[in-house]
């Protein structure tokens, strides 16, 4: 297990770049393709072996942009900058397909549901997931964020800010966590709350369901901590710790024997889950790392493993997996 | 059986007298000796044979009968017998005041004087007397009188063999007695010849004529040969104690395991035949020392002491005694009887080890003077003693002499360097001072003992890991924590194999069951092993890996459950991760064990004044830290920063208080703390805040640079409030350029540029700099990083308006500039609708009609930047144009240019046609003058000319001046449609105007006085919540971690270092 750097481009962004997911390789198409999103307030695409940069940069991010998503079938992807627009977009053309919303609710994370038939995102301070069909981009419903019993209300009313979002592969669990650190989990069938998992105390910015167990949630939390949980038992299951300052984004390996974190600290993390430990650090990263992904499975010819990482120092890296 | 016979006065009869049947009352003999007038050497016989029995009053009464004044005149004639009954007193005398103490020491000799003189009046020349006398002398020590006695003797006979042996032990007492090695052996030879000459006189002497000869041989080195002499006596007298004993030590001293279990029979044997030999008790007691049976070495010793004067032998038993003790730990009853044992000696050159054991003691009752004095005899006699020269180095670095110390050990280090203990000691003295040497030294010791093959004591492994740490070479330290620790349940943790999901769980939850739970993992955690995991666990949090350190501090907790300092970093590993409840709660714990620990007292005081409900007790907290501490420096400057906190609290209330609040902050930084230290960076830094607040620049600049040159220089200080204080300050004086960089410095720096704080600080400085677009990226960012913060959101807006209005005016737009200038209007206008829309049902604190107020007036600015636009668009038409009229009039002045230069020319060639011509008119008119000197005298044609070319030179200048007067006229006119411009302006800055006083008068706010707190864009009071206390109680939270982070330097102090116990024999 470990990860090997391939190929770096400095400057990919004029501007800190806060986002990037892997739009898999589609019908039309036979290779994955890279989006990333900047503060710059453009999302571009790149080639997934060398990073070629594909097409010209999409503008109009208007303030930065803060999540990316692609939906599994590779052909669309949804943006979301901090003017709380999630523009959907075609990852071939950069053609606008929506533009979506849900005033006054800012947006954060977003995911496409498994079978890309929904996609969730953060409310931020409206303290709710918000979900959306993905055939006619309306709105389906508001998922709120339940106060825990006992928990004292603070200043902002609410007291939940939800942050990030992570539909389990099998598309039955929905999980959100938040500024405080909680974690609703919901029945994503039925649309139901469940319970909240506790034990991070900061905000969880970056949540990941395991692909080969659909119950084990890994969070990454301000507290420099990985929790990983049983999604549906409600319990820790572990923890790992090893980052010097905020983990800002986790993503599970394909294999799901790993997963990668990237931090404030400005490394990227490999995590042997077995062990529960760090087994590598990636120091090339010469600013806080918003964004860690890999490469989904699938395309022609690719059966190595690949990371990317994108970071405020502007440049994006791709790395083997093995 | 042998018998007397005394023959009866008058007959032929005798009275036979059974030696071993003698009478206890030696008076029936007497009687009878008397009445019968029996022969004097039957007295002699008589009173010998009761003092073999041992029956020493008998001997005496008979004696002192026999010498009384009735026999001296009865028996006048019989003068041998007398001096023989006399000598015998003498002698007997001699013995007592050898044996007896001091007070009747001194009047058994005076008596057996008496008794000699007495036989030397009766014959002067009879040897017997003067042996006696000789040996009388030896007895007194008065060896060379002694010498000269039975010097007598022998002058007369020198094969006297009485004297010839007298003589040999005083030549060996003689050499005993000799300081100078070459002397005594000188003395020893002597002897040996002459107990070799009474040998040869006397060839059937007892034994222990050969004993003597055998002493000598030993004495002079001839060890092999002494050893023949000593078998010799024994052979001849198998019960010769002194051979058997002499023997004895002689195998001891081989050192074998042979030897010594040959020289112990021979001991116990020699014991068995006479159990009061001291020597061999003392020999028998060492022995039984070393196989740890006290009981018999106590009475072994004891018998020893009862049965023998010699001060010597009575040390040994003394030391022996005192040893036994020691062993055993009554070290009260050893000290006791090492002081009996140096009593006994005069001069530590005789016995040095009891001193060594005096000063072990008086080193563990700590009376370091007393104990340096016994250790400083044992270096007179040993000066390159090891053990005392380590024990001397310890009493010094215990009394703080750690100059002497380092000075002693390197002594030892020199002497033996393989001493790993003197190594320790050097390093750990050196800690404080040079890391460098003090490594070099534990990392020899432990070369040394590896070297050796011994285990490395746990406290040098976790000596040297501390050292790494400190270095911050964590990897090193590591393998040392790890090889000091060695197995454990650690191992297991370290691996993975331990720390699933239970531990995970239960660590947050205070839950010890877990460890109950683990199954064939070994749960042992030895005390000398606590502080190494502790320190270990310090590492791990270092390292960032704190979940494994939580492991470790609960399993500190689990098998050692009062030590507190598990507790408080447990409760600052949850604080870091903002569980607050936990940390409390873990805290209380702490208390509940010490409820005056200054370190849990004051980090729950730091923990009570983040809560908005519990700073009040937050000062009781510190206040009893500052009490527990005796007011140390950290729990001052913490009292001070919470009167400084309250100083700066939101509620409403009387200035006065304030200001009382801020003078106590003060008090308690510059009189207490920097008195204490005066180089303290978290007094000054707090000073230097008070001084701003004051608005005293310079002195706070002057501090706060001060105090950030320092804190940069050491990379053990974490000050991150310093840089930004002073930043501040760079602010409030206009230096935006240098604020920003310190900004920038500090978040990268200390907060992996993560704070949202600094960054919003950092967008105000830009803000003033009127830089708008690095102002709305910062804004940017800094809402990235702090979503829920509504503030930023508000200030996005603000920032992105003030671009466009400053875009708009602008003198000259480009059209992409003004259509920039829309879109961020656009946006401007959602966040500010977005932000309306909100606070709806979030209480963010935004007025709604001020948010209102904002969008109004960016739609207005929209509308105006959309004619803006068209305006530029046109504008950029219309400079299209007037380009390209420029241009034509580039080119009709070009033209006009040439045309005027031709004519210039041709004026030029007109010119100097002209003067040509007047030279040939003037010519020409000299000529005419000439001609008319001749006729007439008048000149009136002369001025005509003159003023002919001045005219033609003033019109030149004329012309050119011209010229540059169309040039005035034409800058004259762009001015004019500058200063047009600049009237387009105030119209403009009334808006602004009116925005100010929509924002909340953020403009009059901005006076100096509030330049510290108020770093927002906007809504200075709000700000003031946020800027000061953050300063504030960041400063606590640094000022905590930094008393934290010497903990584990403190720690080596704590260890028992090897002192009195390790230095045993």
């Amino acid at each position: 297990m470990k990860l090997a750097g391939l190929k770096s481009v400095d400057g990919a962004h004029e501007e800190s770049i806060w986002a990037a997911a892997w739009a898999p390789a589609a019908d039309h198409r036979p290779t994955a393709v890279l989006l990333t999103g900047a503060l710059d307030e453009t999302v571009r695409a790149w080639l997934p072996d060398d990073l070629a940069a594909l097409g010209s940069p999409t503008r109009g991010h208007a303030l930065g942009v803060v999540s990316l998503a692609a939906h599994p079938a590779g052909s669309l992807a949804a943006a979301v900058s901090l003017d709380s627009f999630i523009r959907v977009f075609d990852v071939d053309t950069g053609a606008s397909v929506a533009t979506l919303e849900a005033p006054p609710s800012e947006i954060w994370g977003v995911q496409f549901h498994p079978k890309g038939n929904a996609l969730a995102a953060a409310g931020g301070g409206s303290g709710s997931v918000k979900l959306w069909d993905t055939e006619k981009w309306k709105a389906i419903t508001s998922l709120a964020v339940p106060r825990p019993e006992g928990a004292r209300p603070d200043k902002t009313g609410s007291g939940k800010f939800v942050l990030s979002v992570a539909w389990s592969p099998d598309g039955r669990l929905l999980a959100c966590g938040s500024m405080d650190g909680t974690i609703a989990v919901y029945d994503a069938v039925r649309m139901k709350f469940l319970h909240h998992l506790e034990g991070h105390h900061m905000p969880v910015r970056s949540m990941v369901f395991s692909p080969v167990d659909p119950h084990v949630l890994f969070t990454a939390c301000d507290d420099c901590h990985v929790h990983i949980y049983d999604a549906r038992e409600k319990g820790l299951v572990g923890a790992m710790s090893g980052h010097a300052s905020w983990v800002l984004s986790i993503d599970a390996s394909p294999d799901g024997l790993a997963v990668a974190t990237g931090s404030s600290d400005r490394t990227v993390r490999l995590w042997d889950l077995n062990m529960r430990t760090s087994v590598q650090t990636m120091s090339n990263h010469s600013d806080q790392v918003w964004a860690v992904a890999f490469r989904p499975p699938g395309g022609a010819g690719v059966r190595a493993g690949r990371l990317a990482s994108a970071s405020d120092d502007k440049s994006v890296s791709l790395y083997d997996y093995s | 059986m042998t018998s007397v016979y005394i023959p009866v006065q008058g007959t032929e009869e005798e009275v036979q007298v059974a030696l071993d049947q003698l009478p206890h009352d030696a008076s029936d003999i007497l009687d009878i000796l008397k009445a019968e007038q029996a022969p004097l050497h039957l007295w002699l016989i008589i009173a010998r044979e009761y003092f073999k029995q041992g029956k020493i009053e008998q001997f005496r009464q008979i004696l002192e009968e026999g010498s009384g004044p009735e026999i001296d005149e009865y028996y006048a004639d019989v003068k041998y017998e007398r001096i023989a009954i006399l000598t015998a007193l003498g002698a007997f005398h001699t013995f007592l005041g050898k044996v007896d103490r001091a007070p009747q020491k001194e009047s058994h000799f005076k008596d057996a004087t008496q008794y000699y003189n007495r036989a030397s009046r009766i014959d002067e020349t009879e040897p017997s007397t003067w042996i006696g006398r000789g040996q009388l002398c030896i007895a007194k020590g008065e060896l060379q009188m002694a010498s000269d006695s039975f010097k007598i003797v022998l002058d007369e006979d020198e094969n006297n063999f009485p004297a010839l042996l007298g003589q040999a032990s005083v030549y060996f007492l003689m050499g005993e007695a000799e300081q100078q090695h070459k002397k005594s052996l000188e003395h020893y030879r002597n002897s040996l010849d002459l107990y070799k000459k009474a040998l040869r006189v006397y060839c059937n002497c007892p034994a222990a004529v050969r004993l003597g000869i055998a002493f000598c041989r030993y004495k002079l080195g001839q060890v092999e040969k002494a050893r023949q002499a000593f078998q010799r006596v024994l052979e001849l007298d198998p019960q010769n104690v002194d051979a058997l004993v002499a023997l004895a030590i002689m195998d001891l001293q081989t050192n074998e395991a042979g030897g010594i279990r040959r020289g112990m029979e021979k001991m116990k044997k020699a014991f068995e035949i006479y159990p009061y030999y001291t020597l061999a008790l003392n020999h028998l007691a060492n022995h039984y020392f070393f196989t740890g049976q006290h009981f018999v070495v106590e009475q072994l010793t004891e018998t020893a002491l009862s049965s023998s004067n010699h001060g010597l032998l009575k040390s040994h038993a003394y030391y022996n005694l005192a040893r036994s003790y020691h062993s055993k730990g009554d070290i009260e009853t050893a000290g006791r009887y090492y002081m009996a044992s140096v009593n006994e000696i005069s001069k530590p050159q005789d016995f040095v080890l009891p001193y060594i054991g005096l000063g072990q003691i008086q080193l563990k009752f700590g009376d370091f003077k007393s104990s340096l004095g016994s250790f400083e005899k044992v270096l007179e006699v040993h000066p390159e003693n090891c053990e005392s020269l380590k024990a001397i180095g310890h009493i010094h670095a215990k009394s703080g002499e750690t100059e002497k110390a380092i000075e002693t050990f390197k002594k030892v280090t020199r002497i033996d360097p393989k001493d790993h203990q003197a190594f320790v000691e050097l390093g750990e003295l050196l800690v404080e001072s040079d890391w460098a040497a003090a490594m070099e030294y534990l990392k020899t010791a432990r070369n040394l003992l590896k070297k050796a093959g011994e285990a490395v004591p746990v406290e040098l492994l976790n000596g040297i890991g501390l050292l790494h740490f400190e270095k911050g070479e964590f990897e090193m330290a590591e393998q040392s924590f790890k090889e000091a620790l060695g197995d454990g349940l650690w191992v297991s943790i370290m691996d993975g194999k331990v720390g699933s999901s239970m531990i995970n769980w239960s660590v947050q939850n205070k839950d010890q069951s877990f460890f109950h739970q683990l199954e064939g993992v070994p749960l042992e955690l030895h005390s000398n092993k606590v502080t190494t995991l502790f320190n270990y666990a310090r590492l791990l949090e270092e390292l960032h890996d704190s979940v494994r350190a939580s492991i470790f501090y609960r399993f500190i907790i689990f098998k050692y459950p009062d030590y507190i300092d598990a507790y408080l970093r447990l409760a600052a590993i949850a604080k870091q991760r903002n569980n607050v409840q936990l940390s409390i709660e873990l805290i209380g714990d702490a208390l509940k064990i010490d409820e005056k620990n200054p370190n849990a007292l004051s980090m729950l005081g730091s923990l009570e004044l983040q809560s908005d409900e519990a700073w009040l007790t937050a000062k009781e907290h510190f206040r009893n830290a500052k009490e527990a501490t005796k007011g140390d420096t950290y729990s001052l400057l913490q009292l001070g920063n919470w009167n400084y906190f309250a100083a700066n609290r939101p509620e409403k209330k009387a200035p006065k208080i304030e200001a009382t609040h801020r003078e106590k902050a003060m008090e308690l930084y510059q009189t207490q703390v920097l008195k204490q230290h005066r180089s303290n960076m978290f007094a000054a830094n707090g000073i230097g805040i008070l001084y701003a607040e004051k608005a005293k620049w310079d002195v706070a600049k002057e501090l706060f640079t001060q105090v950030h040159e320092a804190a940069s220089g050491s990379i053990f200080v974490h000050m991150p409030d310093v840089w930004i204080n002073l930043a501040h300050t760079y602010f409030a004086q206009g230096h935006f350029q240098q604020a920003v960089k310190l900004y920038q410095n500090c978040l990268r720096k200390f907060f992996h540029n993560t704070d949202a704080t600094i960054l919003l600080y950092l967008a105000r400085t830009h803000y003033e700099a009127e830089r708008w677009q690095d102002c709305r990226k910062t804004l940017l960012r800094a809402i990235h990083l702090a979503p829920s913060n509504y503030l930023l959101r508000f200030n996005v807006g603000v920032s992105m308006q003030k671009f466009s209005a400053s875009t708009l005016q602008k003198t000259k737009q480009t059209v992409d500039e003004v259509r920039a200038t829309v879109t961020e209007l656009q946006n401007a206008i959602r966040v500010f609708s977005l932000l309306s829309v909100a606070s709806t049902y979030h209480s963010h604190g935004f007025d709604e009609r001020k948010i209102e107020t904002h969008v109004e007036y960016c739609k207005h600015l929209l509308d105006a930047a959309k004619v803006h636009r068209d305006a530029a668009e046109q504008a950029e038409q219309q400079n299209k144009q007037k380009m390209e009229v420029a241009r034509q009039i580039a080119l009709a002045e070009e033209a006009r240019r040439r045309a005027e230069e031709q004519r210039k020319f041709q004026l030029e060639r007109r010119r100097e046609e002209d003067e040509l011509k007047q030279v040939k008119q003037q010519e020409e008119h000299f000529q005419r003058v000439k001609e008319q000197w001749k006729t007439s005298s008048n000149t009136p044609g002369k001025r005509k000319d003159r003023s002919k070319t001045e005219d033609e030179e003033v019109g030149n200048k004329k012309r050119r001046r011209k010229g540059i007067r169309r040039k005035d006229q034409k800058t004259k006119m762009q001015y004019g449609e500058e200063e047009d411009e600049y009237k387009d302006e105030p119209e403009a800055d009334d808006d602004y105007a009116d925005l100010a006083r929509y924002n909340g008068a953020d403009n009059s706010e901005r006076a100096p006085d509030h330049l510290l707190a108020a770093a927002g864009l906007d809504d200075s009071d709000a700000e003031d919540d946020m800027g000061h206390p953050q300063s504030a109680i960041e400063r606590k939270r640094r000022a905590w971690s930094e008393s934290e982070d010497d903990e584990p330097v403190k720690k080596p102090a704590a260890q028992p270092s090897p002192g009195a116990d390790g230095l045993s024999e």
